[in-house]
């Protein structure tokens, strides 16, 4: 306890610390008459005491300001989100392939990275070799360049690297937490989330190999491929949908609902999400993700879906009222 | 206001005169948000007024960087908690969800309880979310962790204690 810095006399701790042990001895569940009525004695015995069962049921009343169905869950849920973007982390570190040890928390990372797009934003930035880097929303990059090397590490979110040509000749890498690209002069989209991602090369190629190592493959313009960190998926060709944010859109071809919501998502703050009966629906069109709202009209006019609002930042897309 | 106050205060106004614009510049690169951006770097200043140690600044923009990162840090605290509490509203029924201003009252109360529970060891915190919010008893948590009744005894008295001074900590700050 000494670190926390605090107002209190020595007494008044002590006091404090009695005071905890009683409130486990009461909160067991297990505590008799007896141990009641010792903790009243204890109380009256002492002006000390008494306050500092105040102080604890101060922090009591605190707690209960929410019912405990609710703070469980939320208290777990975000133990485990952070513990788990830890693992990732550690995992990551300990694979070693780029000597990554400096990471602590990558969330913490994503919020320090060099450069960060904000959920629906989109920017532009211009390295110091001249290549440039087109973010899309919420996104986190780290650059490194140094003497033998240019390194982008993509921490979270998409972007489309427009590579210049080094007068240094150093290579152009850039590092997921899945997989890595290696530039071969060139323009192409790589995208990196939580189970995997996505490499699509606009002009010229690419080779890209899991983060843990392994053999590369070549992606030539006009081709794509996903990833997770255990594996590179087939080569795909590229369509219409590839890339469509840079025009501020999302483009479905016979896409299924759920996925679509997935990905619009990634623009808008909150929870978005569908009815499961529907997770399969097919839906092609165009969809602004600059006004998600607007999006999600579209998906009310066109295909007559109910958008339930519960709160601004949660969305409820559900089936047509009378199928 | 003694001189030394009035030094202070100046001291402060330069290195907000100086280095507000680049800070705001660097917090703007990292968040990506410009309001997010701006909202940190005025806290980021009244941090250091609070701390009253302008006039011991050697390298100002590392240490306003560095107090801008707890910053940043905090804010993540905040969105990771407001997610993990806008999942477990999306999984219950629709009948029993609360209004948007009770929503907003909960989330507050929720990052005061996080705060407080900050840092606890893993299992400490743990024994006292199954005991405080979940309403197990201690044979049940004990079972549960693999751990003796007395143990969770222990951590039980050893979080409330920790509160008690979160608690007076956070009313001071």
């Amino acid at each position: 306890m000494s670190h926390l810095k605090s107002s209190l006399s020595g007494p008044e701790l002590q006091a404090l610390s009695a005071a905890a042990q009683w409130y486990a001895r009461l909160q067991s569940g297990e505590a008799s008459d007896q141990d009641r009525q010792d903790w009243q004695a204890w109380q009256a015995a002492d002006e000390l005491h008494r306050q500092a069962w105040q102080r604890i049921e101060a922090v009591r009343q605190q707690m209960d300001r929410v019912p405990g169905s609710l703070v469980a869950p939320t208290l777990h849920g975000v133990q485990r989100s952070r513990r788990q973007v830890v693992r990732s982390v550690v995992l990551l570190a300990s694979a070693g392939s780029l000597g990554w040890l400096g990471w602590r928390s990558e969330t913490s990372q994503n919020l320090l990275a060099d450069y960060r797009t904000a959920v629906g934003e989109r920017r532009e930035v211009r390295l110091a070799d001249g290549s440039l880097l087109l973010l899309n929303t919420d996104t986190s990059v780290n650059v490194r360049f140094d003497g033998a090397q240019r390194v982008l590490e993509l921490l979270w979110g998409e972007m489309l690297v427009s590579s210049a040509l080094d007068p240094l000749k150093r290579p152009l890498r850039v590092s997921t937490r899945h997989a890595q690209v290696l530039a071969l002069g060139t323009r192409f989209i790589v995208r990196s989330q939580a189970a995997g991602g996505e490499v699509a090369v606009l002009e010229n190629a690419v080779q890209v190999s899991l983060a843990q190592g392994g053999p590369a493959v070549h992606l030539d313009a006009g081709q794509r491929l996903d990833f997770t960190s255990q594996a590179l998926g087939a080569i795909r060709r590229n369509d219409a949908t590839v890339g469509a944010w840079q025009q501020g859109s999302i483009i479905a071809i016979d896409r299924p609902l759920g996925e679509l919501l997935a990905d619009l998502s990634r623009y808008r703050p909150g929870v978005l999400r569908c009815d499961q009966q529907i997770a399969r629906m097919k839906i092609s069109g165009a969809f602004p993700v600059d006004d998600t709202d607007r999006a999600l009209a579209a998906l009310h006019s066109g295909f007559g879906l109910k958008i339930q609002h519960y709160s601004r930042y949660w969305v409820n897309v559900s089936g047509p009222a009378a199928v | 206001m003694s001189a030394n106050d009035l030094s202070l205060r100046s001291a402060v106004h330069d290195l907000y005169h100086e280095h507000h614009g680049w800070l705001q510049g660097w917090l703007r690169q990292r968040l990506g948000s410009a309001c997010d951006a701006a909202d940190l770097t005025q806290d980021t200043f009244v941090r250091v007024l609070k701390a009253r140690n302008a006039l011991e600044i050697r390298e100002p923009r590392p240490y306003l960087s560095q107090v801008a990162k707890g910053l940043l840090i905090d804010l993540f605290r905040r969105r990771s908690l407001e997610h993990a509490y806008l999942e477990v509203l999306a999984s219950a029924p629709e009948s029993q969800q609360p209004s948007l201003e009770e929503q907003a009252i909960m989330l507050q109360a929720l990052l005061d309880i996080d705060r407080m529970l900050d840092g606890l060891g893993k299992q400490v915190k743990q024994v006292f979310i199954l005991s405080q919010f979940e309403g197990l008893t201690y044979p049940r948590i004990a079972e549960r962790l693999g751990i003796c009744t007395r143990t969770v005894n222990n951590h039980m008295a050893k979080a409330m204690e920790h509160c008690c001074l979160m608690q007076l900590q956070l009313q001071l700050s």
